[in-house]
């Protein structure tokens, strides 16, 4: 596991990462990247207790400037409790701007609602079709 | 005159009511649903579609007052009836309200898995409702057609029963602490496997993949999503709370695939899967989670560890309908 974001500030290296897809983060299961327009990042994969830990760290790089942050997650094919509860985590401890999740695949809407996460001030579901 | 005096109830009050045929049914739940509604209590009847239709008739005006909600829908995983019950007294027992309730959760036609999950969570009820406020909650039992076990368990589970019109304290009720004491009812040993693996922290993927492969085999293509989301729950508290791992084996029977988790913890939280999990991030959803998902849910907890089965079938389970709110 390893994570490849942090650090980035100069302009060609900020350009060299979005040019290379900007991954923040990858194992064989998950695959993070950067997103420019709008700003966030794309979650493309699995996620359960073994990698939910990526969540945090790939935020962690993605701080923004405390607008909204926009996460594609059109491409999670499965996502556990502990990723969800990464994701809650991570909407609940930023100082502004929520977290917006787009493509969220309809069983993870069920699993968030039954789990009573459905409806929290700093975690917005939108009902577009992915970020992008 | 009133079989069921509106006198109030002190503490949470589980009574079976042992009824033979229709005609006694409506002798026996009538007067304690009109009692209760002149009384000004909210009343909730979770029974039959059919029964329901019995009562609105023998209740006439009266019916007005009463919520009603399809057992069959409740019910049809028994573990989502006591989140249910709490919605239902959170929700109309403020400030401590009485409140009353019927619920049928047995009746014939529950296949014997069906009918051993539903006599736990008759125990459940005392444990779940018991220190709280008090409310009446009458539970319907029909003896014509159900086995003479069957009511003899009934017996055990409720500290009161009425019969003939005559309520009585059970002798062989068990109690309270008997009532959430770890449940180690034994498992019927299944036919060949399909699919049976040893699993470590390493191998929630291969689960998923092995899962998922045998619910489309199975034909529960629709389902396998919600079946792989529950499993993979359940196999995360093996690697976590259960020594870090567990066997995993898959079976059908008949139009069900039924996935089972061996491990070596200790499950010694008897509702720890029918309460609606706190809003606190860390508080725990797994368990929680795969009794909103799967048809049934059996947990057992044995000397040499935690059993969990999750049973997923074919066709599509009835959701719990929304109570409507009292006005």
């Amino acid at each position: 596991m390893e994570l490849l974001g942090g650090g980035r500030d100069s302009i060609d290296d900020r350009l060299d990462a979005a040019l290379e897809g900007g991954i923040v983060y990858a194992d064989k299961l998950l695959v993070v990247t950067r997103t420019e327009d709008p700003t966030g990042l794309c979650f493309a994969g699995e996620i359960d207790v073994s990698n939910s830990h990526a969540v945090a760290e790939s935020l962690s790089v993605t701080e923004g400037d405390g607008a909204d942050l926009h996460l594609d997650l059109s491409g999670l094919s499965f996502c556990d409790i502990s990723g969800i509860r990464s994701l809650v985590d991570a909407a609940e401890t930023r100082l502004s701007g929520r977290l917006m999740l787009h493509g969220l695949p309809e069983l993870l809407q069920t699993v968030m609602k039954a789990t009573g996460w459905s409806e929290l001030p700093n975690l917005h579901i939108c009902n577009c079709r992915g970020a992008r | 005159m009133s079989t069921f005096p509106a006198s109030a109830v002190e503490k949470f009050r589980h009574e079976a009511l042992l009824y033979a045929g229709g005609a006694d049914f409506i002798t026996g739940t009538v007067p304690f649903i009109r009692d209760g509604v002149r009384a000004g209590e909210p009343v909730l009847v979770v029974e039959s579609v059919d029964k329901i239709e019995l009562l609105r008739v023998a209740l006439g005006d009266d019916a007005s007052a009463v919520l009603f909600a399809d057992m069959a829908g409740v019910g049809a995983n028994p573990a989502r009836i006591i989140p249910a019950w709490h919605d239902f007294v959170s929700r109309h027992g403020a400030a401590g309200r009485r409140l009353r309730g019927i619920g049928e959760p047995i009746w014939k036609g529950r296949s014997p898995d069906e009918l051993i999950e539903c006599q736990r969570h008759e125990s459940l009820l005392n444990v779940a409702f018991g220190h709280g406020q008090p409310w009446w909650l009458l539970c319907p039992y029909d003896t014509e057609r159900l086995d003479a076990a069957v009511i003899e368990e009934a017996r055990r589970s409720h500290e009161f029963v009425t019969e003939r019109s005559t309520v009585k304290a059970s002798d062989i009720f068990r109690g309270l602490e008997a009532s959430g004491a770890p449940f180690d009812v034994p498992l019927p040993e299944p036919g060949t496997a399909l699919g049976q693996m040893a699993f470590g922290p390493n191998d929630l993927a291969a689960i998923r993949v092995l899962v998922s492969r045998h619910a489309r085999a199975a034909g529960i293509e629709a389902r396998a999503a919600e079946l792989v989301t529950a499993l993979n729950e359940v196999a995360t508290n093996s690697i976590r709370h259960g020594g870090g791992s567990g066997t995993l084996r898959v079976w059908q029977e008949d139009s069900t695939l039924v996935c089972e988790v061996r491990d070596r913890g200790r499950f010694d939280k008897p509702l720890a899967d029918r309460e609606r999990p706190s809003v606190s991030v860390s508080a725990p959803r797994g368990l929680w989670l795969a009794n909103q998902l799967c048809d049934l849910v059996q947990i057992r907890t044995l000397p040499e560890g935690t059993v969990v089965r999750l049973h997923m079938r074919r066709r599509p389970q009835q959701h719990l309908r929304v109570v409507p709110a009292v006005n």
